[in-house]
């Protein structure tokens, strides 16, 4: 094994690792928005919505991550021109966040849904009696008591979203796995070994820091009943 | 002061309340008494609308609202002249105890965090856990949660305050400091309603008693009037029933 190889590709990978964060930060924050409003659906069971959002949750989380990338890939810009709209071919990386949108959407509002029921009614009458409106019961009574349940949940989510991410070269998305590829053929094949084992470190590294964030947030949240509404108050 | 007109509300199309018609006044402890699923504590919950009546009218101070036409500001404003002390104590779990007490002061009412404070310091003196102000509801037995919920209650100074079967949750060690504490607030002049199953309790403190079965209000009265002078055959099999399993045990 050749380790100032390793050395020597490693930064060259860093001109397109903010390609892979870009993904990354970009479809877990939209992603997290729009499986609030699923979960949130699926909660108060709007009515068409839920049963729609039950069949979008099922199928999501039951077909291959590649497939749906392939979908949205290709199929997009066919159902984009059916309803008007006449694009030649979407941009790769566009598909890619859109997919992983789609896929973290389902896949954390079943996080959260969850981790809301697992708070008790009682939770919501007492604020209920007290006469908070239903934003502040939200805000300060109920979300307080969902994020410590939620959070770990959430943090595999990113876990899993920072390992899907790998996937999207299949595309010809020149992310960091994407860029591996392209070094190895260019190499006639060589130092696969070296190649792969450097990113797999990228991947950790970046998956550690999440964990990280994702283990600070969850403290936070612990020590929030200590100060928060004599902090929040103030 | 507080008065139902003609409350009716079903679940699943069996109606639980048949047309309640009821008077609370100022300075009453009106103590529901009756059957287990009888509805007491569903018309408690109806007054401020955790139940939403199908029929009915309600009275309470200013307020006049016709459950049929009720809108979420009104529920908000019913919701904000009383409060209510539940069988489970449903204190905020990621609180303490101050801060349970805090919390619908500084949200609900918008007072100053100082304000707050020391009206729940006053309140939780009243109920006897100023030791306690920094724990978590979880550290606390079930009648000092009991007893929390109370001063959670009083603290924003309502109009009327429902008891939900306050100590039927309660270990029977425990049911007399929260009995104390219920039997204070009464003394203090704040208007009560209660739903119970302590029936000598009931007794001491009612300035009214309501024997409610199958929906219905089957008689109201003074506390002698309903436990020793009712004419009612069902208020008194009732009552009979009670004090036979009371001394059987």
């Amino acid at each position: 094994m050749d380790i100032t190889f390793m050395l020597e590709i490693l930064p060259q990978f860093l001109s397109v690792l903010p390609i892979t964060l870009m993904i990354i930060v970009v479809s877990s924050l939209i992603g997290f928005l729009l499986s609030i409003l699923v979960a949130a659906i699926r909660i108060k069971k709007v009515k068409l919505l839920n049963p729609l959002m039950g069949m979008y949750i099922s199928f999501t989380r039951s077909t291959p991550i590649l497939l749906q990338l392939f979908l949205i890939y290709y199929g997009l810009p066919v159902v984009l021109a059916l309803m008007g709209i006449h694009i030649n071919d979407i941009n790769a990386t566009t598909a890619s966040i859109i997919t992983l949108i789609i896929y973290n959407g389902a896949y954390m509002s079943e996080v959260i849904r969850p981790a809301y029921l697992a708070v008790e009614r009682g939770q919501h009458e007492a604020a209920d009696s007290l006469g908070f409106s239903s934003f502040k019961k939200l805000t300060r009574i109920i979300i307080p008591q969902v994020a410590p349940i939620a959070l770990p949940g959430l943090g595999n989510a990113i876990i899993y979203l920072i390992h899907d991410t790998s996937l999207v070269f299949a595309i010809g998305v020149v992310d960091i796995m994407g860029f591996a590829n392209i070094i190895i053929s260019s190499n006639y094949g060589m130092n696969q070994i070296e190649i792969y084992l450097t990113i797999a470190i990228i991947y950790w590294m970046i998956s550690m820091v999440s964990e990280q964030i994702i283990k600070y947030l969850e403290k936070r949240k612990q020590r929030l009943p200590y100060n928060g509404t004599v902090e929040e108050a103030a | 002061m507080l008065s139902l007109k003609n409350l009716e509300i079903s679940f699943n199309n069996e109606q639980v309340l048949k047309g309640i018609n009821l008077t609370v006044n100022k300075g009453d402890v009106v103590t529901l008494i009756g059957p287990s699923g009888t509805g007491k504590t569903t018309l408690l919950r109806c007054i401020n609308y955790l139940e939403k009546p199908d029929n009915g009218e309600i009275l309470l101070g200013d307020i006049h609202l016709d459950y049929t036409s009720i809108r979420k500001k009104d529920i908000l404003k019913i919701r904000r002249k009383t409060a209510m002390v539940f069988q489970q104590y449903n204190l905020f779990k990621h609180r303490t105890v101050i801060e349970n007490v805090m919390e619908a002061q500084i949200v609900v009412q918008k007072k100053s965090k100082e304000a707050a404070y020391k009206k729940s310091m006053d309140e939780l003196e009243k109920v006897g856990l100023l030791d306690k102000i920094d724990a978590y509801p979880s550290q606390l037995s079930g009648g000092q949660q009991q007893r929390v919920s109370i001063a959670r209650a009083l603290a924003v100074e309502p109009e009327v305050i429902l008891f939900d079967e306050p100590t039927s949750a309660l270990d029977p060690e425990l049911v007399g400091e929260v009995l104390k504490v219920i039997e204070n607030v009464a003394k203090s002049g704040m208007t009560i309603v209660l739903v119970t199953h302590e029936m000598s309790f009931a007794q001491n403190i009612s300035t009214k008693v309501v024997f409610m079965d199958k929906g219905n209000i089957v008689e109201e009265g003074t506390p002698t009037e309903i436990f020793y002078q009712s004419s009612n055959d069902r208020t008194r099999e009732f009552l009979n029933q009670f004090y036979t399993e009371k001394n059987s045990i």
